[in-house]
């Protein structure tokens, strides 16, 4: 495990950025051209159509995306997501998105890569208002799209 | 597999044990026949195998002294599970295991005849008691080949744990020989006192699912404890992995665990497994677990190659193992009622057979440990003047378990109205705590037996109808989803002051109907005033109550004002879905 946090280490400033708010990293233009009125008036959707512009996407196991089973905290919950994808400069992964389905504002992180990424992995925590499922959508450098889904539950507890 | 309890039971049964409900089957000269004939030799019988001997204790809730301790008459879940290992009780148990009416095996493993059978069989557990069968283990087997290992919930429960902050449990452990533990209400002292109690622990405190969720620190995502052991028994490498409660910081305060990240984390799990396996060339894996019985049986099917999987958290007494995946699962019960042994016969580096019975620690029939007693009396003489007080009389049953409604908690949630003036009372759906008799006396040490919590504050605050309604889906849906790994191994929090109608098969959400609160159909619009204690439920509420009294003294006032006890029997719940309390497999009564 020491290995991830070394590698957590030298993310920290990507990760930080995500926590202060995911609009930094959006490609500005497609975010112009699709962008509904109110910041948090998101449909699925409609995010998903403003990250595609419509185009198929298909569900993959290549994604592995971590989540817990049930929250701890529904303000913070963890989400880990790794792509088994080369990262060469022919073909490699340009973006992960995360979205939270039943959130208001359902696009919760969007993070593009470069060959110089080195590895498809992104590590973050999002707010999750209630039980959902937790997606993450990636795009190749080659304009395909693939996804995978998670539910977690997330509940004020009460029972020991 | 030996089932030689099962052997002498059948002794038992030839001896004309014979199961009418409701008659007394030891009346007279011949009923005390039979229990003379039941010994010390019988209940340790074993027929041994291999080299390695695993004994397996869990959720003692630090029951030092042998209790009263009645298995559910309801317990319900999603009807996929209900029938299966951890989803029966009363008769579906003993259909499922083919338990006699009458026998002993039917006092400790269901409730059928309890208040008959406790007074011909008496208390359960104690410490001193349960030395005495595992040091007849280790004489037998040679102590070198005997793990005692512990499935954690075993700190918490009882007044000399919390008043001495858990270290009277920890001397009993250390009385004991535990070897290795993992933890779930033992986080609820809180983390500098888990601290300096494992170091007080001669054992190996170990957990492969808590880890460092402070993003600042050096040790971020690094286990808290070490994640496993391994120990050479019996000639044999046998590795352990630690499996903490998972969802502990959303069943008990998180304050206490600040920083630390609680989940399943079955994929570090695997690779655990592996290492071990691998790298480290172990004979056996081990997963000792705080999960529950039903989530570790999802668990076996996620992640390959455990052998043994000794689990704890849910309660269940499970006579037999249930294997899933080339995996085994046991569990040893609760409240110290049984020691489970588990012989291992390693052979080219791997488990080529073993048995395993569960020891039921009947104190009538195993002579106490002398050093246990004074162990016992040690811890509990600074405080015998406040818990020996008898504070009143019971005239019916008060016991815990239950899906829905027990009447211990019953006279909790009148208790709290009493003192309250509230509308309706939750209180939480633990699975630990005592069993009294009809005609016994109520000690102070009794209420501390159902309410010894570091969090013991009852909280009166308001809130709304729907918020009410939401909040009880919410609990329904950890108690009765049908994903077990949804669930956290609780029952229904109990409610005072209301009934509702439920149907479990219901979507999440929508299970609760015809809810009443002090005899009107609930209003989503209205105010209630609504205490509650152990849990979080406060955080929903508004306009708070200073006053926070502890929730042991206040049920201790009220039985103290009212002298003598009377709950009734009748549960405030209906279920639409089951005519039964303990339905069988394909949830038929």
């Amino acid at each position: 495990m020491i290995q991830r946090r070394n590698f957590l280490k030298g993310l920290g400033i990507v990760v930080a950025t995500a926590i202060a708010g995911t609009p930094a990293l959006l490609n500005a233009a497609e975010e112009k051209a699709k962008a509904p009125k109110g910041p948090n008036e998101f449909s699925y959707d409609m995010a998903i159509a403003a990250i595609t512009s419509g185009k198929a996407i298909e569900t993959s196991d290549k994604i592995d995306l971590v989540v817990p089973e049930i929250a701890e905290n529904g303000a913070v919950v963890p989400v880990k997501v790794t792509v088994n994808h080369p990262m060469e400069e022919s073909n490699y992964i340009k973006a992960i998105h995360i979205l939270a389905k039943e959130n208001n504002n359902v696009r919760c992180a969007d993070v593009m890569l470069t060959p110089m990424s080195g590895k498809a992995y992104f590590a973050t925590r999002i707010k999750l208002g209630k039980t959902q499922d937790v997606v993450a959508l990636v795009e190749t450098s080659t304009g395909n799209f693939i996804m995978t889904a998670k539910s977690v539950k997330v509940t004020i507890g009460g029972c020991g | 597999m030996e089932i030689n309890r099962r052997d002498f039971l059948q002794i038992a049964v030839a001896l004309g044990i014979f199961g009418a409900t409701g008659t007394n089957l030891f009346a007279g000269e011949a009923g005390k026949e039979r229990i003379k004939n039941m010994s010390f030799s019988d209940i340790v019988s074993f027929e041994p195998k291999g080299k390695v001997t695993l004994l397996h204790i869990c959720d003692m809730h630090a029951h030092l002294k042998p209790l009263y301790w009645r298995e559910p008459s309801t317990l319900i879940s999603a009807d996929t599970l209900v029938g299966t290992p951890g989803f029966i009780c009363g008769e579906s148990f003993e259909n499922y295991y083919g338990i006699e009416a009458g026998s002993l095996d039917q006092y400790f493993d269901t409730h059928g005849n309890f208040e008959m059978l406790a007074t011909k069989f008496g208390k359960m557990g104690g410490v001193a008691h349960m030395k005495t069968v595992i040091e007849h283990i280790r004489k037998e087997r040679g102590a070198n080949n005997v793990l005692l290992l512990d499935s954690g919930d075993t700190w918490q429960g009882t007044a000399v744990a919390l008043k001495t902050g858990g270290e009277a449990i920890v001397d009993a452990q250390n009385y004991l020989g535990v070897d290795v533990m993992v933890g779930h209400w033992e986080f609820t002292y809180g983390k500098e006192r888990v601290m300096e109690l494992i170091k007080m622990f001669k054992g190996e405190f170990i957990s492969q699912n808590v880890i460092d969720n402070d993003p600042f620190s050096d040790t971020f995502e690094e286990t808290i404890f070490p994640p496993y052991t391994i120990k050479e028994v019996g000639g044999a490498k046998i590795g352990i992995i630690g499996q903490s409660f998972p969802f502990t910081s959303t069943a008990n305060p998180k304050k206490y665990t600040e920083g630390w990240s609680f989940a399943l984390r079955h994929e570090s799990l695997q690779e655990y497994v592996d290492m071990l396996r691998g790298e480290k060339k172990v004979d056996a894996v081990v997963v000792l677990s705080h999960d529950g019985f039903s989530v570790d049986q999802e668990l076996a099917k996620k992640v390959n190659g455990i052998d043994f999987i000794l689990s704890g958290h849910t309660h269940d007494p499970s006579p037999k193992p249930i294997i899933v995946n080339n995996t085994v699962i046991l569990i040893a019960g609760s409240h110290g009622k049984y020691v489970g042994r588990l012989d291992l016969d390693i052979k080219d580096k791997k488990v080529a057979g073993y048995s395993f019975k569960l020891i039921p620690i009947a104190s009538n029939l195993i002579p106490a440990d002398k050093a246990g007693e004074e162990l016992v009396e040690k811890w509990y003489k600074p405080y015998n003047e406040e818990l020996n007080e008898v504070l009143g009389t019971t005239k019916g049953l008060l016991y815990k378990r239950d899906t829905f409604y027990s009447t211990f908690d019953a006279l909790i949630g009148e208790a709290i109205m009493d003192a309250m003036k509230s509308d309706i009372v939750f209180t939480p759906g633990y699975r630990w705590g005592t069993t009294l008799l009809g005609g016994d006396q109520i000690l102070k040490d009794n209420v501390y037996e159902m309410t010894a919590i570091t969090y013991p504050e009852v909280y009166t605050f308001d809130l709304k109808g729907e918020a009410i309604a939401k909040l009880m889906e919410d609990i329904a849906d950890n108690v009765f989803n049908p994903n077990p790994l949804l669930q956290q191994g609780g029952d229904m929090s109990r409610l005072t002051g209301a009934s509702y109608t439920i149907k479990i098969a219901a979507p999440s959400g929508k299970r609760i109907s015809d809810f009443i609160i002090s005899g009107k159909p609930l209003d989503p619009k209205k105010t209630y005033r609504v205490s509650s204690w152990g849990g979080n439920l406060q955080n929903a509420g508004e306009n708070l109550a200073k006053e926070t009294p502890a929730v042991y003294e206040v049920v201790s006032d009220y039985i103290r004002k009212k002298k003598v006890i009377d709950i009734q029997m009748t549960s405030n719940v209906k279920i639409l879905d089951y005519d039964c309390g303990c339905p069988k497999a394909g949830a038929k009564c």
